[in-house]
């Protein structure tokens, strides 16, 4: 057999996307873009009112409207078993009861989808939700966070942290009391939410949809429909963007299922732009108290982070908004407190560093505060008070390269060069600025499955439930298989995305890599074992008297170290008269051995922002990210995981809010022209410097987090650096032109 | 599942369609300028199929180098027309109000957004997605640079962006990342692909090669 | 989308008999504007009257100026070497609107026409005297961030989204159009209206009139202008405000300037006292500070727009500044 070229390929390459050639020339199709036969339309009809309820729907001219087949909605609406059970919160990942579609005529908040339309062309089904006529009981509801944070509660799954002295900031010789506001965000990925379902009978149901988790899609659509494990399949290779508001099941997809069942059609139903604001998640809005208290040398003392943010009234949404601040620094004294305030609105949803995100804008924009109240460098303030270990969990950390992060991103950006004095930098009109802010997130391994497949041909095929909704994942498993297995990339295939595949998490928690790249490194290692057992075991083998510590893998082919002798996997299998072999494993999560430690990614922001000085525009010149993400498995994805991340720092900090009028409960700027997300000319260069030194506990690759660290404490970098440069210091973002003039 | 499948070779029903918009075609372009019939025929609710066929009318125009003759409703946009009637789900629908880029496509040449073009107005015009963008089985010079430069993330945005980049360059908007930075601006990419985005564009552009 | 009926035309008359028959039809060209009202539910025209291809398109010189037929798109002006050299404040107004596919597609007549962008307005569900008469205005006591400083009324405080007709307000346009009964030209500071009782009336342009062309009168400005436009993001973005600056200098004195704003009015706003006090004046800071001051006269705010009338004069300084080059 002739031997192929072999491009090595290790863990670290940087190597192009597996699917990048689908996804540039327009093949990769997306939950929407299905073309099944006798597929019909289903477009939603939201609600006008916040809170209250529908009186009577009127769907007769709806019904009548050319090409309609069915108007479904709370009355016609065929049962969901899992909805008429009611509140379960045995294992639920959100506290309370989880929105129900369809089910009664009670409004929870504006937008919510309260009637499917479904006819055989789009315009069609469009055109038919527009005749729907509704009318409501209204009651009086309530959208202002700022307003009720009166009414705020307790989360049931949250608890205060103490260690050390409550409030000790309050004594120390220096000591802030500050007040910060983020509004609420929303993911708006670029696809818009969708899913395609199908019925096989009354027990079998397929959803082609965006999902981050195609086996979470799975079992809720189970427990949702009462049906078979194998009887539900979410199919979800390609997903336009989710930054976690993929996490959960939403209504297009119970809306898609109930109208395919009405129909007995397949039933497509993809959201409009406008109904992703408060239908399928946002980041909902903080409020939060931080008290920071230090010795005149800048040793911390204490610190107090209190903190509100939004929630629906059916359920409590909470997220990790203070974490950053029990972990970060190395404070004896700190105290944490979190609220939540229920609000006429959708459930909030994990969105990309939930919780992280707006609590380090809080605690990195008060470390700059208080390095200005100390008159010391906000990087020097952060390095004397350098965690040596996890203070929260008292625990070595599993790796820490933080200094690193410091010194590599300090070195770079030239942060020596900065005047210390806000104001004090100009360019012509400019007033510039230069910020910095470091950055934690958590760095878990979660349980995971795979399979692994020699094909006669030597070629290999690994597979894993996993979505990939642009980060890369399926390149790296590739990737790492192929290193594993040490063959050309090219004869390594890997199916994803297909809740048949062996199990996996969610993609999201900046643990894919961790958790299914293991069971990807265990599948593989384990039949590297195989093939050098059917190496050794085949007839007449050359390498019969060998030992498994022998043999050398290489060039997809076992053989012994000098290179004398080399079997390619197709002949081991040819020999043994196997069409193939097969090997799966269940990686476990965490372990024992992982409890000793605490796992966390780290990074460095540096930032040059300048602000016109007449106009209050504020604009990004460059950036220098440093981070600690253990190693890296991929160069290229992994750079562009933190452009991205970068990018929505800048979002966040200068121009993303949802604006509601309180008035009516209604968002107003609910598209992509008044929601502003950054463009092409708001990011500037970026340099991203990478530690890539391996973590020797959380996984044998050795990688972290990647996804969401360094968008950690990335606004306070910018409204740091806009401080310096303006003098004025923003504590509610975004920062806009008009709360700089 | 086997009645389910995804068919990428335009699934017959689609065929079905076209046919059976073919037939009525002729009489069809007569009926589109008598609206009172038209309307009538939809208010008086006739048989539904009857009355939508009288609310189509014809348009020819030529895909990614292939002619089409077909029967359309006038609402219909070119962006569903490609997505939902002739498969061609390439061109995304990103937020369907001109806002995003998502759907850009060369209309004669040009770079337009397909979700804020009514089909029936592109009656003989040349339009290329980024299914036609490149010959055959070959990558466009564009593509292979995003490729290269990762200038994509979750792929969505991604074909609006290789056609507008395309025509930036065609453009003469490519001279400096900062010309770039500004003319695409209107494609959005949420993933944040963008200084990968803009590599690749000068990539090409300093290629020299006739896109 | 209620399904229209759809007519394509190739003559102007024809165009404009085919919309004089029919009292919900309307003429579409780029559609930038219409088919995004028409999918929100805040438009539903029985007819559309396709005026894109009608011979309406060309870029001509003329004795004294130049004639930009309704149907020229945006980018073609934008790019036109002509209008670039003669006309630049023009060219960069343009250039500074939508984005490269949007300007592909939008006409000129059409962005004269296109309606306020204000969240009120645009949706169905709240309160707009523009989309409904006698509903009341949201934004007066809502968010209005985005709103009016000048020229509003209590019935709406909306402004006008465009970046091209805050140059065509300083570059003196007049807008020629054709209806039933003929031709006629309208000035361009006369053509928007205010809001005052009929908030849903944009324009002076009648139903059945349609818009054949622009023209701008030979412009002194050529070399000292710029136009800037102040949003929330670099690119693709309404203005926050914006400024159309043109100055003709002696040395460093200004023989004439022109001035208008955007973002400020339901019209583009032209600063006739400011470009008055302009004249004669040396070029500093001061002087450009002064005509600023005396450009803001009679603004007032509401809840949420009340930097406006800080950003309003800093941008006019900073435009004027630039057009001189003494940024």
């Amino acid at each position: 057999m002739e031997k192929a070229f072999i491009k090595k390929v290790q863990i670290g390459d940087a190597m192009d996307r597996v699917d990048a050639r689908l996804k540039v020339s327009g093949a990769a199709r997306y939950a929407a873009e299905y073309t099944l036969k006798s597929v019909v339309y289903g477009v939603l009809v939201t609600s006008t009112i916040a809170k209250g309820s529908i009186k009577e729907m009127d769907t007769r001219a709806a019904e009548k409207a050319p090409g309609v087949l069915a108007i479904i909605n709370h009355k016609n609406a065929p049962k969901v078993p899992g909805h008429q059970a009611g509140t379960d919160n045995e294992g639920s990942r959100v506290y309370g009861q989880e929105f129900r579609l369809f089910y009664d005529n009670k409004i929870y908040h504006n937008d919510q989808p309260i009637a499917l339309a479904i006819a055989s062309t789009p315009e069609q089904a469009e055109h038919a939700a527009s005749l729907i006529k509704v009318h409501y009981a209204q009651e009086k509801h309530q959208t202002n966070s700022k307003a009720n944070t009166s009414n705020a509660i307790t989360p049931a799954r949250g608890k205060d942290y103490s260690r050390g002295t409550a409030y000790a900031f309050k004594n120390a010789p220096v000591n802030l009391e500050l007040e910060y506001g983020t509004p609420i965000q929303v993911h708006n990925p670029m696809e818009p939410h969708a899913t395609t379902a199908v019925w096989e009978g009354a027990t079998k149901v397929t959803v082609y949809n965006k999902t981050q988790a195609t086996k979470l899609s799975q079992q809720e659509i189970m427990k949702a429909f009462d049906l078979k494990e194998e009887n539900v399949q979410a199919i979800s290779p390609f997903v336009g963007g989710a930054f976690g508001s993929s996490s959960r099941v939403w209504p297009q997809e119970m809306a898609a299922i109930m109208g395919a069942k009405v129909t007995g059609k397949p039933v497509k139903v993809a959201l409009k732009r406008d109904q992703v604001f408060n239908m399928v998640g946002y980041r909902p809005r903080s409020i939060q108290k931080i008290g920071i208290g230090a010795t005149a040398e800048g040793i911390l003392t204490g610190i107090t982070h209190e903190a509100f943010t939004s929630t629906s009234q059916y359920e409590q949404f909470t997220e990790r908004i203070v974490d950053p601040t029990k972990t970060l620094y190395n404070c004896p004294n700190l105290n944490t407190a979190y609220k939540l305030i229920p609000l006429d609105m959708s459930t909030p949803c994990w969105t990309r560093g939930p919780g992280e995100t707006s609590g380090s804008f809080a605690l990195e924009s008060a470390m700059d505060e208080l390095a200005y109240a100390l008159n010391i460098d906000p990087l020097a303030l952060r390095l004397k008070n350098y965690a040596p270990s996890d203070p929260e969990k008292n625990l070595p950390w599993s790796s820490n390269y933080l200094k690193e992060c410091y010194q590599m991103g300090a070195d770079r950006f030239g942060w020596n060069k900065r005047t210390p004095t806000p104001g004090s930098m100009r360019k012509d009109e400019w007033q510039v600025g230069m910020g910095m802010a470091a950055g934690i997130y958590k760095s878990e391994r979660d349980a995971a499955s795979a399979i692994a497949t020699v094909l006669a041909n030597g070629s290999v095929v690994v597979q894993s439930a996993v979505a990939d909704v642009g980060p890369g994942s399926a390149t790296i498993f590739t990737q790492i298989a192929a290193d594993v297995l040490a063959m050309d990339v090219k004869q390594v295939t890997f199916e994803w995305g297909n809740s048949k595949l062996p199990k996996a998490p969610g993609q999201f928690g900046s643990h894919t890599t961790a958790s299914v790249g293991s069971a990807i490194y265990e599948v593989c290692t384990l039949l590297k074992k195989k093939l050098q057992e059917l190496a050794i075991t085949m007839p007449n083998s050359e390498l019969a008297r060998a030992q498994q510590n022998d043999l050398v893998v290489e060039e997809g082919t076992v053989g012994l170290k000098n290179k004398q002798i080399q079997l390619s996997y197709a002949d081991i299998l040819k020999s043994h008269a196997l069409p193939q072999v097969q090997v799966s494993t269940e990686s476990k999560g965490g372990g024992p051995e992982q409890e000793k430690y605490s796992g966390k990614s780290f990074c460095a922001n540096f930032v040059e922002v300048r602000v016109h000085s007449l106009t209050g525009e504020v604009r990004v010149n460059r950036v220098v990210s440093a981070v600690d993400c253990g190693r890296v498995v991929n160069k290229k994805t992994a750079t562009s995981q933190v452009y991205g991340s970068i990018t929505w720092g800048i979002g966040i900090a200068l121009m993303e809010e949802a604006k509601l009028d309180h008035r009516y409960g209604r968002h107003l700027n609910n598209d992509l022209a008044e929601y502003h997300v950054p463009t092409c000319a708001d990011v500037p260069p970026i340099e991203v410097l990478f530690v890539d030194k391996p973590d020797p506990v959380i996984d044998p690759m050795g990688a972290k987090g990647i996804g969401e660290i360094p968008l950690v404490g990335f606004s306070a970098a910018i409204a740091n650096a806009v401080y310096h440069a303006t003098g004025k210091r923003i504590r509610e973002l975004p920062i806009t032109p008009d709360k700089l003039l | 599942m086997t009645d389910h499948q995804p068919d990428d070779n335009n699934s017959e029903g689609l065929d079905e369609s076209r046919r059976d918009f073919l037939k009525h075609s002729s009489l069809l372009t007569a009926m589109a300028l008598t609206p009172s019939t038209v309307l009538k025929a939809a208010s008086s609710q006739w048989d539904e199929r009857l009355a939508g066929a009288f609310e189509k009318i014809s348009l020819s125009l030529e895909v990614n180098g292939t002619k089409h003759s077909l029967a359309i409703e006038p609402r219909v946009t070119l962006l569903d027309l490609l997505r939902e009637q002739l498969a061609l789900t390439g061109t995304k629908k990103g937020c369907d109000y001109g806002q995003c880029g998502a759907c850009t496509v060369h209309v004669d040449g040009r770079r337009v957004l397909a979700c804020m073009s009514l089909a029936v107005m592109q009656e003989g015009r040349k339009v290329t997605t980024i299914e036609g963008l490149a010959g055959g089985d070959t990558l466009h010079p564009m593509q292979e640079a995003f490729v290269k430069h990762d200038g994509l993330q979750c792929g969505y945005c991604t074909p609006g962006q290789i056609m507008s980049a395309v025509a930036c360059i065609r453009e003469g908007h490519a001279n400096s990342a900062e010309e770039i930075q500004e003319y695409m601006s209107g494609n959005l990419c949420r993933c944040g692909a963008y200084p990968n985005i803009v590599a690749a564009i000068m990539e090409v552009k300093k290629e020299g090669k006739k896109l | 989308m209620n399904n229209f009926q759809y007519i394509r035309t190739t003559s102007t008359k024809a165009a404009i008999d085919a919309v004089a028959k029919d009292p919900d039809a309307r003429f579409i060209a780029g559609g930038t504007n219409l088919l995004d009202l028409m999918k929100r539910g805040i438009v539903s025209p029985e007819k559309l009257v396709d005026i894109s291809r009608l011979p309406l398109n060309k870029i001509e010189r003329e004795a004294s100026g130049v004639r930009i037929g309704a149907m020229a798109l945006n980018s073609e002006v934008a790019e036109n070497a002509f209008i670039k050299e003669k006309f630049p404040l023009l060219a960069q107004a343009l250039q500074a609107g939508a984005s490269a596919q949007l300007r592909n597609m939008a006409t000129v007549g059409g962005n004269i026409l296109q309606r306020t962008r204000c969240h009120y307005f645009y949706d169905t569900s709240l309160p707009c005297n523009k989309r409904e008469p006698g509903t009341g205005c949201g934004a007066l006591e809502g968010n209005n961030h985005m709103h009016a400083i000048f020229g509003f009324s209590e019935k709406c405080i909306a402004v006008h989204p465009s970046d091209m007709c805050v140059a065509l307000a300083a570059l003196d346009a007049t807008v020629l159009v054709s209806g039933p009964t003929g031709d006629r030209k309208i000035a361009f500071a006369d053509f928007h209206r205010l809001p005052g009782d009929k908030p849903h009336v944009d324009t002076v342009l009648e139903k059945n009139e349609l818009i054949t062309a622009v023209t701008l009168p030979d412009s002194p400005f050529t070399k000292n202008v710029h136009y800037l436009k102040v949003r929330e993001r670099a690119s693709y973005a309404f203005a926050l405000v914006s400024v159309a600056a043109g100055l003709q200098l002696e040395n460093d004195t200004i023989q004439r300037a022109c001035l208008a704003m955007g973002g400020v009015a339901h019209k583009p706003w032209r600063l006739a006292s400011a470009e008055k006090a302009l004249i004669g004046k040396k070029v500093t800071e001061a002087t450009f500070r002064q005509a600023a001051e005396i450009a803001m006269q009679g603004a007032k705010s509401f809840e949420h727009n009340a930097y406006k009338l800080k950003l309003a004069p800093n941008a006019i300084v900073q435009a004027l500044k630039t057009a001189a080059g003494i940024a």
